[in-house]
C-alpha cells in the first residue's frame, strides 16, 4: 500500500465538504441539550429571586462559549481525535500530576490548577481523555485480544493511574465516575462477564482497606448517609434538607419562583450541586420526569450516534462519553433523592458551573462529531487503512 | 468487511443494548423514589417543609465571672452587638463582606481572621465579622439592610476586664477560636464570637468556666427574618470562681513596682493562698479580645521587658544569697555547722589557683552563721558549703520544692533546675567540681528557682517548716497532716539572721525596715549576677550598676515574711536587672508587707463595726 494511496484515500473518504458535514450534523441531539440548558437558566434566575444575576447571566455566557466549542470540534477531522488521543491523554495525566505538586486547594481538596489566566480542573478533562485515550487502545481490538488478560493490563493502568491521583485529592465522585465509565467501555467492547463479577468480589473484599483510607469528611458522609438522623444540623443536614424540598413538591410543584425551601436558604448549595431539588421543589414530580425525559432522549441519541457509526473509534468514544454522561445524571440524581453519598457530582447542564459544562459541551462535540463522521474508515493504527 | 470486525460490530451491537437496559433499570428506581418522595410521602414532607421555617441558633452561655477574695470582679461579661454573616444565605459574600466594610470599616487582621473561619465552618453557620458595635453602628447596619444580605445582628456576650493590666498574668485572657483550636470538644465551637481561655485562670480553667449553649428556635419569614421565638433553651453559664488574690495588695505591689521589670508574690504561709500575684511590666488583656494589630502586638513583643511573659509562672532565676538560708540549713540540720563556730572572711576564698571573692572586697573579719546572713558574708557559705557538701544541699533544697512545682491549680508552671553531680554528668559530660559547690552555695551557678518555689521556701521557714500548697482559686484547706521539713531550733537561728537582715543597723536591708504597730518584718536579699565579671573589669574596679546597660545590669531580689513573731505573709520581690537586692527589691517589698498588715487591721476594724 503506498503513501500516495493512503493520501488519496484520505483526500477521497476523509476531507468532507462543510456542506456535507453540516448535513451530518445532528441537530436533534442539540435541541435536547438546549432545553435542559433552557430549564437551567430558569431555575437559576428563580434562584436568584427573579434575577438573571447573579447567576442565570454568568451561565448563559458559559452557555454561548460552550456551544461555539461545540461547534468547533465537531467540524473538525475525526482522524485529528484519533491520531493524538493518547497526546491528550498524556497532557491530562501530567496536569493531574501537577495539580498534586502545586495545585490550590479549594474547598477542602485540591482540584485546580492555576495557569495565570484561567483555572483548570485536570480531573474534568481527565473524564474526556481517557475516553479517547481507551477508544484509540480498543480502535483496532480484535476480540480474542479483548479476552486476553495481558492485552487488558493496558487500558486497566489507564484508568487506574488518574482514578487514584483523583482520590488523593481527594474527590470521590470524579473518581467513581472515570472507573464506572471505563468499566462500561470494557464491558461494550467485549471484555466477559465472569471477568466483572470476579472483579466485582474482589472490590467487596478490598472495601475495608478502602474505608480505613477515606478522609474524615469522605467517611463521616458515607455515615451519615446510613443514618441521616444521626447528625440533622451537621453532616446529615445536606441530606435531610434535600428529601425534604424534593418530597414537598408533590406532583404539579409549588409553582415557578414559589418554592419556599430553597428560598428560605434551606438548600445548601442550591444552585450547584442540588439544583435538582429547586426545579422539583417549583414543578413537582412532572418537571422532574420532563427533564428526566430531555436526559433519556439525550443519552439514546448518543447511542444512536455510536451505533450508527461504522469505525470501531467512533462508537467507542461515543459510547464512553454518553454512558460519561448518563452517570453524571445518575450518580447526582441517586445523591439528592438520598440513594447515596453526598460525593459532590453536579448535575449536567443544569448545574451552575463553567467547568463542567465546558466538559460536557467538549464531550457533545466530539460526539457530533463522530456523528458527521460516520461513515469515515480509519485504519487500525491510526490514518493507514491496512485493510 | 473481514470477520473479526463483523463479530466486534455485533457484540459492541449487543452489549450497547446490555446497558441501555442497565440504564433503564436505574431510571425505574430513580422516577419510582422520585414518585415515592414527591407523592407517596408528600404529606410528610409538607409538614416538615412547614416546621422547616424555623431556624435553630446557638446562644452564648456566660462565661464564669472572676472575683478576687473580696468579691472586686476581675472578669465579667458585657452585653453587646455583633453582626454575623451567614455564608449560604448571601449569593455574593464577599461582596456583601465589602459592603459591610464600607459601614464598619475591619482592619487586615480581622478580615484575614473572617476569611479563615468562612473556610473552616459549614456554610450555614453564622460568622462574627464584628462585636461590640455602637448604637450608631447597628441603626446603620438596619438602615442599609438590602445590601448586607446574610448578615444579621443579634445580642451576644463579650469578656470584659475592668481591672485591666492589674491582674492580667493571674487571669489570663480569652481571644477568638483560630484554625488550631479545631479540636475543642464541644459545639460552642461552632457559635460566632466564642472566645477560649489563652492563658492564666482562664486557660487553667477554661472548662469550668465556659459553660454550655442554649438554643433559640425562630420562626422565619419567606425573606429570611425573624417572625417569632417558637422555642428556647437557656444557656447554661458557668462556674464563678474566687481567687485568693486582693487586689488592693496587688495595686500596692503593681505602684511600687513602677516602670520595672519583675515579679512579686505574696502568700499566706499557713494555707499556700497567693494573694498577691504580679508580673510587671503588665498588658491590658481587653486587647485581644479583637484580633490584635500588628503593630500592637510588635511592640508588646519588642519590649525588652517582656510585657507578655507571666514572669511569676515561667521566670527562673538564679535566687542568689536568699538560697544561703536552705545552705545553713542544710549545714544545721546534718550537724555540720555549729552555730556559735566563726569563720573569717579576708573578701575571697582561694580553690586551687581561682580565687571566689565575697562580695565586700574589704571582708567581713570573724562571722558566726548569724552574722553571715544579716551581712550575706559570701566567703562563710564559700566554706562551709565545701564542708556540707553538694548532696546535703540538694536534699534540702529539694525538700523545699525547688525543682518542683508549687501550685495546685494553675497550669503552665516552669520547675527550675536543682543541678547535682549526676545531672552534671549527664547533660554536660563533665565531672562536678569543688568551684560548682562554692556557687551553689551562694546561690548562683546552674541552680535556677522560680518565684514561686522561692516565696513558698519563705513562707515553709516562717511557718515552723511547714511547706504550705500554693493555690489562687479559694478552695478548702486540705486536712492532710504534714511534717515539719526540719527542726524548729535550727530555723530560730535562721529566722534570727532573716530578723538581722532588717532590723539590725549592719543587716543589707536595714533601710527598708518598718515597725507598723510593733509588727516587723524579716527577710534576706540577693543580687544575681547576669553577667560574669572578668578578672581585667575586677582590677579596673567595678563599674557602678546604674553606669551599665540594662540588660546586663543584676537583678534584685527581696524574700520576707511577716510579722516577725507570728508570721503571717511571706512575700518574694524580683527587680529584673534592678541592681541591688536591698536598694531596688527590698523597699518595694517592704510597702507592699506594711500595707498588707494595714489592710488586715483596717478589715477587722471593719468586721467588728459592721457586727
Amino acid at each position: 500500500m503506498s503513501f500516495f494511496k493512503d493520501r488519496n484515500c484520505y483526500m477521497k473518504n476523509y476531507n468532507l465538504s462543510f456542506k456535507e458535514k453540516w448535513s451530518g450534523f445532528n441537530w436533534y441531539l442539540l435541541i435536547a441539550i438546549c432545553l435542559v440548558i433552557g430549564i437551567s437558566l430558569g431555575v437559576l434566575y428563580s434562584i436568584g429571586g427573579g434575577s438573571w444575576s447573579p447567576w442565570a447571566s454568568k451561565q448563559t455566557v458559559r452557555f454561548l462559549i460552550s456551544l461555539f466549542c461545540l461547534f468547533v470540534l465537531a467540524f473538525l477531522n475525526l482522524r485529528f481525535f484519533m491520531r493524538y488521543a493518547y497526546w491528550i491523554y498524556g497532557i491530562a495525566l501530567i496536569s493531574l500530576i501537577a495539580v498534586e505538586l502545586f495545585g490550590h486547594i479549594g474547598m477542602g481538596a485540591q482540584r485546580w490548577l492555576n495557569l495565570g489566566i484561567m483555572q483548570i480542573q485536570p480531573s474534568e478533562c481527565m473524564k474526556i481523555a481517557l475516553v479517547l485515550a481507551l477508544a484509540r487502545y480498543f480502535h483496532g481490538a480484535s476480540l480474542e485480544d479483548v479476552r486476553s488478560i495481558k492485552f487488558m493490563i493496558p487500558p486497566a493502568l489507564m484508568m487506574l493511574v488518574p482514578v487514584l491521583l483523583i482520590l488523593k485529592q481527594p474527590d470521590l465522585g470524579t473518581a467513581m465516575m472515570l472507573v464506572f465509565a471505563s468499566m462500561g467501555i470494557f464491558f461494550v467492547v467485549g471484555v466477559q462477564i465472569w471477568k466483572f463479577l470476579l472483579l466485582f468480589l474482589m472490590a467487596a473484599c478490598a472495601a475495608p482497606i478502602i474505608w480505613t483510607n477515606l478522609h474524615g469528611y469522605q467517611r463521616k458522609r458515607v455515615l451519615t448517609f446510613l443514618n441521616p438522623e444521626s447528625d440533622p444540623l451537621g453532616a446529615g443536614y445536606h441530606i435531610a434538607q434535600s428529601k425534604i424540598t424534593l418530597g414537598s413538591g408533590g406532583f404539579w410543584g409549588k409553582g415557578f419562583m414559589q418554592g419556599t425551601q430553597s428560598r428560605l436558604s434551606f438548600i445548601p448549595e442550591k444552585q450547584t450541586d442540588f439544583i435538582f431539588t429547586v426545579l422539583a421543589e417549583e414543578f413537582g414530580l412532572f418537571g422532574g420526569i420532563i427533564l428526566y425525559s430531555l436526559y433519556m432522549v439525550i443519552i439514546a441519541y448518543g447511542f444512536i450516534i455510536a451505533l450508527k457509526c461504522t469505525n470501531f473509534f467512533g462508537k467507542i468514544l461515543a459510547i464512553g462519553l454518553t454512558i460519561n454522561f448518563a452517570l453524571y445524571v445518575f450518580i447526582n440524581m441517586a445523591m439528592v433523592m438520598g440513594l447515596m453519598p453526598v460525593v459532590g457530582v453536579p448535575l449536567p447542564l443544569m448545574s451552575y458551573g463553567g467547568t463542567a459544562m465546558m466538559t460536557l459541551f467538549i464531550g457533545f462535540g466530539l460526539i457530533e462529531c463522530v456523528a458527521i463522521n460516520k461513515e469515515m474508515v480509519i485504519g487500525r493504527l491510526g490514518s493507514i487503512d491496512d485493510e | 468487511m473481514s470477520v473479526w470486525k463483523y463479530e466486534k460490530a455485533r457484540i459492541i451491537f449487543l452489549r450497547t443494548f446490555g446497558i441501555v437496559g442497565l440504564f433503564g433499570i436505574i431510571s425505574l428506581i430513580l422516577i419510582g423514589r422520585l414518585f415515592y418522595l414527591q407523592i407517596m410521602q408528600r404529606e410528610r414532607y409538607l409538614f416538615l417543609a412547614e416546621k422547616n421555617r424555623t431556624a435553630v441558633r446557638l446562644t452564648m452561655p456566660e462565661r464564669g465571672k472572676i472575683y478576687d477574695k473580696n468579691g472586686i470582679v476581675l472578669a465579667d461579661n458585657k452585653k453587646v452587638f455583633q453582626a454575623v454573616l451567614i455564608k449560604e444565605q448571601t449569593p455574593d459574600f464577599q461582596k456583601t463582606l465589602n459592603n459591610f466594610k464600607k459601614l464598619i470599616p475591619l482592619d487586615e487582621e480581622e478580615e484575614s481572621r473572617i476569611i479563615k473561619e468562612f473556610k473552616r465552618k459549614r456554610a450555614f453557620m453564622p460568622v462574627q465579622l464584628k462585636d461590640n458595635l455602637t448604637k450608631e453602628q447597628v441603626v446603620m447596619l438596619h438602615l442599609n439592610a438590602p445590601s448586607l444580605e446574610g448578615i444579621q445582628i443579634e445580642e451576644t456576650l463579650i469578656r470584659h476586664y475592668p481591672q485591666k493590666e492589674l491582674t492580667a498574668h493571674i487571669v489570663g485572657y480569652v481571644s477568638l477560636l483560630n484554625e488550631k483550636d479545631s479540636e475543642i470538644e464541644s459545639n460552642l465551637a461552632d457559635l460566632a464570637g466564642y472566645r477560649i481561655g489563652r492563658s492564666g485562670i482562664e486557660q487553667s480553667f477554661e472548662e469550668s468556666l465556659r459553660g454550655e449553649p442554649g438554643f433559640r428556635k425562630t420562626e422565619i419569614n419567606a425573606m429570611g427574618r425573624t417572625v417569632s421565638l417558637m422555642q428556647e433553651e437557656k444557656s447554661v453559664p458557668g462556674i464563678d470562681l474566687h481567687l485568693t488574690i486582693d487586689s488592693r495588695l496587688q495595686k500596692t505591689a503593681l505602684d511600687a513596682m513602677g516602670d520595672e521589670a519583675g515579679a512579686v508574690v505574696v502568700i499566706e504561709v499557713k494555707t499556700g493562698a497567693i494573694r498577691v500575684f504580679l508580673s510587671t511590666p503588665s498588658f491590658d488583656p481587653n486587647l485581644f479580645l479583637a484580633p490584635i494589630s500588628q503593630k500592637k502586638w510588635d511592640s508588646l513583643m519588642n519590649n525588652q521587658k517582656k510585657p507578655l511573659q507571666n514572669k511569676v509562672l515561667t521566670g527562673t532565676y538564679s535566687p542568689g544569697s536568699i538560697f544561703k538560708l536552705i545552705v545553713g540549713l542544710a549545714g544545721l540540720e546534718n550537724n555540720l555547722i555549729n552555730p556559735l563556730g566563726r569563720v573569717y572572711c579576708n573578701g575571697a576564698t582561694r580553690l586551687g589557683n581561682q580565687l571566689f571573692h565575697c562580695w565586700k572586697k574589704e571582708g567581713h573579719e570573724s562571722l558566726t552563721l548569724q552574722e553571715a546572713i544579716r551581712h550575706s558574708c559570701d566567703v562563710y557559705f564559700y566554706e562551709t558549703g565545701q564542708k556540707i557538701g553538694v548532696e546535703n544541699i540538694v536534699e534540702m533544697a529539694k525538700k523545699f520544692g525547688f525543682g518542683l512545682t508549687t501550685l495546685t491549680d494553675l497550669i503552665g508552671e516552669k520547675t527550675g533546675l536543682v543541678p547535682s553531680a549526676e545531672w552534671k554528668l549527664a547533660t554536660k559530660n563533665e565531672a562536678w567540681r569543688t568551684g560548682d559547690t562554692l556557687n551553689l552555695s551562694i546561690g548562683q551557678g546552674f541552680l535556677l528557682t522560680t518565684p514561686l518555689q522561692l516565696v513558698r521556701a519563705i513562707g515553709a521557714i516562717a511557718n515552723h517548716g511547714y511547706l504550705p500548697d500554693l493555690h489562687v482559686v479559694e478552695a478548702p484547706n486540705s486536712d492532710e497532716e504534714k511534717e515539719p521539713l526540719v527542726n524548729e531550733e535550727n530555723l530560730n537561728l535562721i529566722r534570727a539572721g532573716m530578723y538581722d537582715v532588717v532590723n539590725h543597723e549592719k543587716g543589707t536591708a536595714y533601710s527598708s525596715r518598718f515597725n507598723f504597730e510593733g509588727k516587723r518584718m524579716a527577710g534576706k536579699t540577693a543580687t544575681t549576677q547576669v553577667r560574669r565579671i572578668s578578672l581585667k573589669e575586677r582590677e579596673e574596679g567595678l563599674k557602678k550598676q546604674k553606669d551599665m546597660v540594662w540588660e546586663s545590669r543584676d537583678h534584685a531580689l527581696f524574700a520576707a515574711y511577716a510579722p516577725t513573731g507570728k508570721p503571717k505573709y511571706a512575700i518574694i520581690v524580683i527587680v529584673e536587672h534592678g541592681g541591688g537586692g536591698s536598694s531596688a527589691a527590698a523597699p518595694i517589698a517592704s510597702k507592699i508587707l506594711k500595707e498588707a498588715l494595714r489592710l488586715d487591721q483596717e478589715d477587722a476594724k471593719m468586721k467588728k463595726g459592721g457586727n
